[in-house]
């Protein structure tokens, strides 16, 4: 019985290159759509929230995942948080390098039980620290288009 | 949008209309999926060989098919396949369709003729073994399961070593009278 051909120059191997084209509009549902116009008209976060359980959604949830409660009183939350977590990226989505690293960051709202992931923007790698109080910086309301680019990160707390 | 309380599954229901005329936000995105497939041996060759003009399979030696598109390992006997053999280029239509809508889904213009998708199965291989391709220079009603067929390939220098190194099969038409009779004497 012959043995299977092996391949032993790694010039040998051919590949087959394609794309599959795919792309998708994605709708926010009822809190989302909620939480992303009050960015866009207002420059506000909104939260939910259930007494019941004290617990705030930010990103607001339409129930509580706690005690399945319809939630549908929205909150102005505010726009201050802190650093709860955070990392620093050198890296593209295609794996090139990045001209200048990035840091992307939890930030928890002031005040609630959630948070949003976002750029920390005017901050530099030695300045992060957990716990570091931040505020969110909104593009300019002609160019906002309800979504979560219409933040353009998190920058230093000036109160 | 509708109520959530007063739809019996709940949910929200939006329209084309709602998208075009923005009344809810979204989100859109093209994911970049380019992929790179490794050919492996038996179809890279298979492969080089389209390239070539040439169809090429495996034989198996215990089973005794001859296996095309060519494969390294008999899924029958659980053994690797022993040679390669070329196969020809004509074979019969197994199964067909009419399409009249692109792989995309969207309909084909009024002018366009629908495409015939088929499995040949190629002469020199194993009965029922064959290759998915599209049919050509045929109405969509002339065509019939067991037609013999034949590969229309790319001019030589045109050619990328890619299935579609074969435009299409298209109709073997039978021998005129006088070479059938020319044949018979041989």
């Amino acid at each position: 019985m012959a043995i299977t051909e092996k391949i032993s120059k790694t010039t040998t191997p051919t590949f087959w290159e394609g794309e599959i084209p795919v792309n998708y509009v994605y709708t926010y549902g009822l809190a989302g759509e909620t939480f992303f116009r009050a960015i866009k008209d207002k420059g506000i976060f909104l939260g939910t929230r259930c007494d019941d359980c004290d617990v705030t959604f930010v990103p607001p949830k339409i129930y509580c995942d706690r005690c399945f409660e319809k939630l549908d009183t929205y909150i102005d939350v505010g726009t201050i948080g802190y650093v709860e977590t955070f990392t620093v990226t050198f890296k593209n989505m295609d794996g090139s390098d990045k001209a200048k690293p990035r840091i992307l960051a939890m930030i928890k709202i002031e005040g609630t039980d959630g948070g949003i992931i976002h750029y920390l923007e005017g901050i530099g790698i030695e300045e992060v620290s957990l716990g570091l109080p931040v505020q969110a910086i909104f593009k300019p309301k002609a160019q906002r288009k309800g979504g979560i680019e219409d933040i353009i990160g998190f920058g230093p707390l000036k109160r | 949008m509708v109520d959530l309380d007063k739809c019996e599954l709940g949910g929200t229901h939006l329209k084309s209309s709602d998208f075009e005329k923005c009344k809810v936000l979204t989100t859109e995105w093209t994911p970049n999926l380019g992929y790179a497939w490794d050919n492996g041996v038996a179809i890279g060759r298979y492969l080089a060989e389209l390239k070539e003009g040439k169809i090429i399979a495996r034989i198996c030696h215990k089973c005794r098919r001859i296996l095309l598109p060519p494969r390294m390992f008999c899924e029958l006997c659980f053994r690797p396949t022993d040679e390669w053999t070329y196969v020809e280029d004509t074979g019969v239509v197994n199964t067909f369709s009419i399409a009249y809508v692109n792989w995309d889904a969207s309909r084909r213009g009024p002018k366009e003729p629908p495409l015939i998708p088929a499995v040949i199965e190629i002469d020199g291989a194993t009965k029922s073994m064959g290759i998915m391709h599209m049919l050509g220079e045929v109405a969509p009603a002339d065509v019939k399961i067991g037609m013999k067929v034949r590969a229309v390939w790319k001019k030589p220098e045109d050619r990328t070593g890619a299935i579609t190194d074969i435009l299409y099969f298209k109709p073997l038409r039978a021998a005129s009278p006088k070479k059938r009779a020319a044949g018979k004497k041989r």
